[in-house]
C-alpha cells in the first residue's frame, strides 16, 4: 500500500475474489457427488453414508416453485421435498442480508457459465461480455421475471415440476440419465455456447430463481457501496462487473442483477483502498 | 459494518451447512420422499392415506403398506412382468409407456389406487389415463361409481387408440368386465406392437413366453426389436402371436 497524491493505493492487489472461486468449486464439487451418487444409490450401488438426495432435493427453487400449493394444500408439487423448502428459506435470509450470494457464491451453474466465459475473455479480450446492444439488453434483463411467473403460473395449475423439462441446472447434472428432457439439454447446450460471448447468460436472461434473489437487490442491508470522495472514476468497477453493472455511476447499487460477487470492490478491481466496499453502513 | 470477502465466505458456509445441520436436527430436513403419503385431515376418510401424495418415487410395496392393494395388483393392472412386483418403482412406468402416446404415470397409479380402494380423488379437469389392464381389474370389483365409469371410458387406452370399455351404470350396479367393444383394426400384430400391448389385449404372458421361447421380454419393447435381436423371423413370430391375439379377441 502506498500513498500517491494524498490517496492509499495498494501496488499488488488481487484481481479476483480468490475466497470466491473456492466457494464456487466447493458446492460445484459437491452438487456433482450427490447428483452422481443418487445415480450410483439408484442402481445399487453409491456411498450409503452419504446423502442420495436427489438433485430437487438440493434445489432451493424447488422451494419457490412449490409455495402455492404448499400453501393451498399442504402438499409439496411432486418431486419436491421439504429440504428444497429449508434452502429457499436459508438463501431469502442470506439474500435479505447481503443480496443473492447465492448467485455469485453457490449456484453451480453460474459456476460453470464463468468458467466457460474465461474462455470468452481470452477470445475476445475487451469485447467480451460488451457483444449485446445495451437497449436490447436492457430490456432482456427482465426476461427472467416473465419465465418466473410462468414457471410459478404452470406449477400451480398443473401440481408438477413443468419447468423440470427446460431447466438447464438439472441437464448439468443429470445429463447422463434418462430423466433429463431434451429441451433441458438443448438449454444448457445453447446457454453454454452464450458464455463465450456474454458473461452468465442464464442469469442475466433467463434464470427465475435469480429473478426472485434479484428483488432483495432493492432492500437489503449489505450492499456494495462507491465513496465518491476518493474514487478516481476509472471504470475498472463497471468494466469487471460480470452483470454490466455501472457501478462507477452510482454511489449505491441497487441494480436488481447484482450477485453480490465482490469483484468490484477496493478488495479487488478498484485500486482505491476504501472506496468500492461491502457495507451495511454509509460512505463518504 | 464493512464486510470482506473472507468473512462473507464463511458467513455462506455457516449460514447453509449451518442451516441444514439445524433443520436435520429440527427433524425439517428431507431430502427423500418418506414413502408414506399424507392422510387425509377432514371428513369419512379422516386418517387414511391419500392417493394424490402417491409420488415417482414409491415402489408398489411402498403403496401396498399405505393402500389395501397388492403389489401383484398394481404390477397386473400396469403390465409389469418382470422382476419383484413389489420393487417396480412408480416412475419406471412413463419410460415403458413413453411410445405409446399417452402418459402412464404417477398420476395413473394415484387414480387406480383411489379407484380401487374408494378413496376421494377428485380428477376435474384432469387427463389421466389408465391401461385397459387396470380398467378391467377396476371394473371386475365392482365398487365404482357411474362418474368414475364415464371417466374410465373416456380414458382407458389400448396402448395406440383411445377406446371405450363399458357402458355407464347405475351406482353400486355389478359391472360386466368384458364390455369392451372395438374394431378387429384395434388388434393387429404390427413392427411397433409391443409386449406391453399384448398383454394388454388379454394375451396370457405364459403363452408369449412360449412362442419365444424365454421369459417375458421388457413390457415396452417392440416384438419386431426382439425378433431381430433374437435372430427370429419377425412373420413367423407375428402370425403366431397374432393368432393367439384373434384368439382372446374374436
Amino acid at each position: 500500500m502506498i500513498t500517491l497524491f494524498g490517496r492509499k493505493i495498494r501496488l499488488f492487489r488481487p484481481r479476483t475474489i480468490w475466497i470466491r472461486r473456492v466457494v464456487q468449486w466447493f458446492f460445484f464439487l459437491l452438487i456433482a457427488f450427490i447428483a452422481v451418487n443418487h445415480t450410483l444409490v439408484e442402481n445399487g450401488g453409491g456411498i450409503s453414508f452419504f446423502s442420495s438426495a436427489s438433485l430437487h432435493g438440493v434445489c432451493p427453487f424447488g422451494g419457490v416453485e412449490t409455495l402455492y400449493t404448499f400453501a393451498t394444500s399442504g402438499l409439496l408439487v411432486k418431486k419436491i421435498h421439504d429440504s428444497s423448502l429449508v434452502l429457499a428459506g436459508i438463501v431469502l435470509v442470506l439474500s435479505i442480508l447481503f443480496g443473492p450470494v447465492f448467485c455469485g457464491w453457490v449456484c453451480p451453474l453460474g459456476t460453470v457459465q464463468e468458467w466457460v466465459g474465461k474462455v470468452g475473455k481470452k477470445l475476445f479480450k475487451r469485447r467480451y461480455n460488451h457483444f449485446v446492444p445495451i437497449k436490447i439488453d436492457n430490456i432482456l434483463r427482465y426476461a427472467r421475471y416473465g419465465i418466473l411467473i410462468w414457471v410459478l403460473y404452470v406449477t400451480a395449475k398443473s401440481g408438477t415440476l413443468v419447468f423440470e423439462a427446460y431447466d438447464p441446472y438439472f441437464a448439468l447434472f443429470n445429463f447422463w440419465s434418462t430423466e433429463v428432457a431434451w429441451s433441458a439439454l438443448v438449454i444448457l447446450g445453447v446457454i453454454l455456447t452464450l458464455s463465450i460471448f456474454v458473461e452468465r447468460p442464464w442469469c442475466k436472461y433467463a434464470c427465475p430463481y435469480g429473478a426472485v434473489l434479484g428483488i432483495t437487490n432493492l432492500f437489503r442491508v449489505f450492499s456494495i457501496k462507491r465513496a465518491e470522495s476518493t474514487c478516481k472514476a476509472d471504470g475498472a468497477c463497471s468494466i469487471m462487473c460480470p452483470m454490466n453493472i455501472p457501478v462507477d455511476n452510482v454511489k449505491v447499487v441497487r441494480d436488481h442483477q447484482c450477485i453480490s460477487c465482490l469483484e468490484c470492490t477496493s478488495e479487488a478491481i478498484c485500486p482505491v483502498a476504501k472506496t468500492v466496499v461491502f457495507t451495511s453502513g454509509g460512505v463518504k | 459494518m464493512t464486510l470482506t470477502s473472507k468473512p462473507l465466505a464463511v458467513i455462506v458456509l455457516i449460514f447453509l451447512l449451518g442451516g441444514i445441520a439445524f433443520s436435520s436436527a429440527m427433524g425439517w430436513w428431507a431430502t427423500e420422499s418418506s414413502k408414506v403419503p399424507v392422510t387425509f385431515t377432514e371428513g369419512e376418510f379422516a386418517g387414511q392415506a391419500n392417493p394424490i401424495d402417491i409420488r415417482g418415487s414409491y415402489t408398489f410395496g411402498d403403496i401396498a403398506k399405505s393402500f389395501d392393494v397388492t403389489p401383484e395388483v398394481l404390477a397386473q393392472a400396469f403390465g409389469i412382468t418382470e422382476g419383484a412386483p413389489a420393487a417396480f418403482a412408480v416412475k419406471e412406468l412413463e419410460a415403458i409407456y413413453l411410445d405409446s402416446g399417452f402418459e402412464i404415470g404417477t398420476a395413473s397409479v394415484r387414480l387406480f389406487v383411489a379407484y380401487y380402494t374408494g378413496l376421494p380423488f377428485d380428477t376435474t379437469g384432469q387427463e389421466i389415463y389408465l391401461l385397459q389392464s387396470a380398467t378391467k381389474i377396476l371394473l371386475a370389483k365392482g365398487n365404482l361409481t357411474a362418474e368414475q365409469i364415464a371417466y374410465l371410458e373416456k380414458y382407458t387406452v389400448t396402448l395406440g387408440a383411445l377406446a371405450p370399455v363399458a357402458e355407464p351404470v347405475a351406482e353400486s350396479t355389478p359391472v360386466p368386465v368384458e364390455t369392451h367393444t372395438t374394431t378387429s383394426e384395434d388388434y393387429i400384430v404390427k413392427g411397433k406392437t409391443t409386449f406391453g400391448e399384448l398383454i394388454a389385449w388379454g394375451v396370457p404372458q405364459e403363452i408369449i413366453e412360449g412362442l419365444i421361447g424365454t421369459s417375458m421380454p421388457d413390457p415396452a419393447m417392440k416384438v419386431k426389436d426382439y425378433a431381430t435381436t433374437n435372430g427370429l423371423d419377425f412373420e413367423t413370430l407375428k402370425t403366431t402371436l397374432q393368432a393367439e391375439v384373434d384368439k382372446v379377441k374374436r
